[in-house]
C-alpha cells in the first residue's frame, strides 16, 4: 500500500485554500500567520497527537516556473499541504486530530474550501480523506516501531550503556546481582512521554543561523 | 579529464611537503593599494604544484580570509559570490562545529578572537635555519611595501624522537599523516585506499572538483565558487585549526583504562584510533603492530570494513573509521565520496617522552589544516556529523574519542568478541583531550587569481 511503510502510515493532504479578494487578510496569509506562531517544542499540537513521528504544514502558493524549456503551469488554487508520518490507522489519527487538537485544526483548515469543521467527526474524516493523495514515498526514520516503542528503546539503550559503564569488570556474582536489579528497573521503567523536551546532554539540533557577518569594509 | 596546469595551482593544495619545520604567518592587510603591491612582490615567491626535479629547500604559500579579500578591494559582486560559511568565518560557525565550552571563540588566542586575520602565509623548510632565511624574505617584502602587518605567527615542526631525529608522531604518541584522498589530475602515484571505492572493490581517484574549484565534483557539478570563473579555477578553500592537546589528561586516561582493559594499554590506544601507535591499521593487523605493513604504501591504507561489520577488529567509533568510513556505510562508499577532506598537519610544542612529567598547560598540539572545495559540505559535515555525533555510524550521540567535546560525560564503545584478549569494553567519563585554540577559513587562489588580485583586475562581469 502506497501510504504504508511497515507499521508507519504516510499521510499527505492537499486542501485548497479559499480565494476571497474581499477578505481583510487573505486566507493563505492568515494560515501562514497562525502557523508562524505555533509552538514547535513540547507545546506543539503534534506533541499532543503522540502517535506523530513527523508532521509538516505548508502553504503552497503555486508551482514555480523555472524558465524554459520548462512549461509554465499554475495551480487552480493555493493549497494547504499537510504531511504526517503516524502510527496506527488513519481513522483513529484523524479522530484524535478532530477531538484533541480541535482549536489548531479549526484555525488552520477553517481557511480551506469545503471544510466542515470538527464538530461532526465523521464529516471531518470524510473531508480529510477527500483531500488525501497517495504519499508513495516518505522518510522512514524507523521501521515497524511506534513513537512510543522508539522512545522506550532509546531509554533502554541509554540505561544499558549506563549499566555496562558502571558494572564492567565486576565479579560474576556482583554482575549477576546488578543485572537482576537493572532488569527489574527496566521492566518497571516509566513510559517515556512523546513530545517531551530532550534531556540535558542529548544531541540537539542546530537552530537556523540568521545572522551573516558579511560586513564589507 | 583535462590535465591540470600544475604551474597555476599552489603546491600546498596538491601535496604535503614533508618538510620538518614550518611557520604560519598571519597578516593584517593595511589597505588595497599597498596590499596589492605586497602581493605583486610575493607572487614569484609562491610555490606551485609543478613537479620538482630537485626538491627546493623551502616553500611559501598564501591564502586569504573573507575579510582579507574585502581589504584587498575585490569588487562587491565577487565578494557576494563566495560561499556563506567562508564569508562568515570559523568564529561565526562555532555553533555549527560545536566549538563551544573550552573550545569556544572567547577562549581562543587573541589573534583569532578579533577576526582581524586577513591572510595566511605558510612557509615550510628543510631546517630551522632555512626557515629563518625564507621568513626574512617575507619580512623584507612587508617592510618594503608596507602592505601588511604581522598579527600573529605560529611555528610548527615534526616532533623529535628523543634521539635528535624528527619523527612522524604527534603528542599522544601516534604516528600521523597516513592517507590523503587521491584525486584526478594530482601528480603523484595513486595509493590503494586513498580515493574512492569502485563497484569491483578497487580504489580510484576522486573527482578533481572535490578539492579544486572549477572542475566537476563527484556529483558531476561544479562546486560553489566565486565569480569570475578565472578567480576560482585552480583555487581551493582551506580550514586552519590550532588544536591543543591535553597530553597529561590523555596519558592519565589511557593509563587508568589500559590497566582495566584486558587487551592491555597499547591495544586500547590502538582501539581509540583504529591504528596502532606505530601506524599499523587495526583492520589489517588486529593483534599486534606490524612495521612491514606501516612501511608499505601499497598496503598501509588499503583496507575496508566490510568484513568487520561488528567492529571487533577496528571499533566502529574509532577515529579513522569515523573520519573516513570507506565502505562502512554501504553503497560502495558512495555516501562518503562527497565528504572527503585533504589534511595537512604539523605538531607544535616539544614532545614529552613517555614517562616524562607533563601537564595539560604546556604547549602541545597540532596545526590541523584541511583543503576542500566546499568547507560546508566536506569539513563542516565531517566535524559535525562524524566527529561530534555518532548517528551515521550507529553510535548514537557518542562523539569521536580524540576530538569530541566530552566534558567528562563522553563514552566510547570498543566492540569485542569471545577472545579474552579482545573483549568488549566501554570507555566512560571521556574528557576533552583536544581543545581548539583558534583558527579561520581561507581561500587559496591559483597563481592566475593571485595576479588578478594583485593587479586589481578581478572583474566579475
Amino acid at each position: 500500500m502506497a501510504n504504508q511503510n511497515g507499521s508507519i502510515y504516510g499521510l499527505t493532504i492537499l486542501s485548497p485554500i479559499i480565494d476571497d479578494p474581499k477578505a481583510d487578510i487573505s486566507h493563505d496569509c492568515a494560515i501562514r500567520e497562525y502557523l508562524a506562531c505555533l509552538p514547535r517544542d513540547s507545546r506543539s499540537p503534534f506533541a499532543v497527537l503522540s502517535s506523530t513521528h513527523l508532521a509538516r504544514l505548508v502553504v503552497m502558493d503555486d508551482v514555480i516556473f523555472v524558465g524554459t524549456p520548462a512549461k509554465e503551469e499554475h495551480l487552480q488554487s493555493k493549497y494547504l499541504v499537510f504531511e504526517s508520518n503516524l502510527d496506527g490507522d488513519l481513522d483513529t489519527y484523524l479522530t484524535r486530530m478532530a477531538t484533541e487538537t480541535r482549536d489548531m485544526v479549526d484555525a488552520v483548515w477553517g481557511h480551506c474550501y469545503g471544510y466542515p469543521g470538527t464538530q461532526n467527526v465523521q464529516a471531518f474524516i470524510a473531508y480529510m480523506k477527500k483531500c488525501q493523495i497517495d504519499t508513495t514515498f516518505f522518510f522512514a526514520d524507523v521501521n515497524n516501531q511506534t513513537v512510543r516503542s522508539t522512545l522506550r528503546a532509546l531509554k533502554v539503550q541509554a540505561s544499558v550503556a549506563e549499566f555496562i559503564g558502571s558494572h564492567q569488570g565486576k565479579l560474576p556474582e556482583q554482575l549477576l546481582a546488578g543485572f537482576r536489579a537493572f532488569y527489574g528497573n527496566v521492566e518497571n521503567m516509566a513510559e517515556p512521554v512523546p513530545g517531551h523536551p530532550q534531556e540535558p546532554g542529548t544531541h540537539e539540533s542546530i537552530p537556523l543561523q540568521k545572522t551573516m557577518a558579511a560586513r564589507h569594509g | 579529464m583535462a590535465k591540470l596546469n600544475a604551474a597555476d595551482i599552489q603546491g600546498f593544495a596538491m601535496r604535503g611537503y614533508t618538510f620538518p619545520v614550518a611557520r604560519f604567518v598571519f597578516l593584517e592587510i593595511v589597505d588595497a593599494p599597498s596590499g596589492q603591491a605586497l602581493l605583486r612582490r610575493v607572487l614569484d615567491q609562491v610555490t606551485t604544484a609543478e613537479r620538482w626535479d630537485v626538491k627546493p629547500d623551502s616553500t611559501l604559500n598564501i591564502a586569504f580570509t573573507y575579510q582579507g579579500l574585502v581589504r584587498l578591494g575585490l569588487p562587491d559582486a565577487t565578494l557576494l559570490s563566495f560561499p556563506v560559511e567562508f564569508v562568515q568565518g570559523m568564529k561565526a560557525r562555532a555553533e555549527v562545529l560545536e566549538d563551544t565550552g573550552v573550545s569556544a571563540p572567547e577562549k581562543w588566542e587573541p589573534a583569532w578572537r578579533t577576526g582581524g586575520v586577513h591572510a595566511w602565509v605558510g612557509i615550510y623548510a628543510e631546517s630551522p635555519e632555512v626557515l629563518q632565511r625564507r621568513c626574512k624574505i617575507l619580512d623584507d617584502l612587508l617592510a618594503e611595501t608596507g602592505g601588511a602587518q604581522v598579527l600573529h605567527t605560529q611555528d610548527a615542526s615534526l616532533l623529535s624522537d628523543g634521539g635528535g631525529k624528527y619523527c612522524a608522531k604527534e603528542h599522544f604518541g601516534y604516528t600521523d599523516g597516513f592517507g590523503n584522498p587521491d584525486f584526478d589530475g594530482a601528480d603523484r602515484k595513486s595509493q590503494p585506499g586513498q580515493g574512492k571505492l569502485t563497484a569491483d572493490g578497487q580504489w580510484a581517484p576522486l573527482a578533481t572538483g572535490e578539492f579544486l574549484l572549477g572542475y566537476a565534483d563527484e556529483a558531476g557539478e561544479l562546486p560553489v565558487a566565486p565569480v569570475p570563473h578565472l578567480l576560482a579555477k585552480n583555487g581551493t578553500f582551506m580550514v586552519y585549526r590550532k588544536l591543543h592537546q591535553n597530553v597529561a589528561t590523555f596519558r592519565e586516561y589511557l593509563d587508568e583504562h589500559g590497566s582495566k582493559y584486558a587487551g592491555g594499554k597499547e591495544k586500547l590506544a590502538a582501539k581509540f584510533v583504529g591504528r596502532w601507535p606505530d601506524g599499523t591499521p587495526l583492520e589489517l593487523s588486529p593483534e599486534r603492530p606490524d612495521p612491514s605493513l606501516v612501511n608499505d604504501p601499497a598496503r598501509n591504507t588499503k583496507f575496508t570494513y566490510g568484513s568487520d561489520p561488528e567492529g571487533t577488529r577496528c571499533p566502529i567509533g574509532s577515529h579513522i573509521r569515523r573520519a573516513h568510513p570507506r565502505d562502512a556505510f554501504g553503497f560502495n562508499g558512495q555516501l562518503v565520496n562527497r565528504r572527503r577532506i585533504m589534511r595537512r598537519g604539523l605538531p607544535y610544542g616539544r614532545y614529552a617522552q613517555p614517562g616524562e612529567p607533563v601537564t595539560d598547560a604546556e604547549e602541545h598540539g597540532v596545526i590541523f589544516m584541511v583543503l576542500n572545495a566546499s568547507i560546508f559540505r566536506q569539513f563542516e559535515f565531517v566535524q559535525q556529523q562524524w566527529i561530534q555525533y555518532g548517528n551515521d555510524s550507529h553510535q548514537g550521540t557518542d562523539r569521536d574519542l580524540l576530538l569530541g567535546k566530552h566534558d567528562h560525560g563522553g563514552r566510547f564503545m570498543i566492540q569485542g568478541d569471545t577472545d579474552p584478549a579482545n573483549p568488549p569494553y566501554m570507555c566512560t567519563g571521556l574528557r576533552n583531550f583536544v581543545e581548539l585554540r583558534g583558527g579561520e577559513y581561507f581561500f587559496m587562489p591559483s597563481l592566475t587569481a593571485l595576479a588578478l588580485i594583485a593587479t586589481d583586475a578581478v572583474d566579475p562581469r
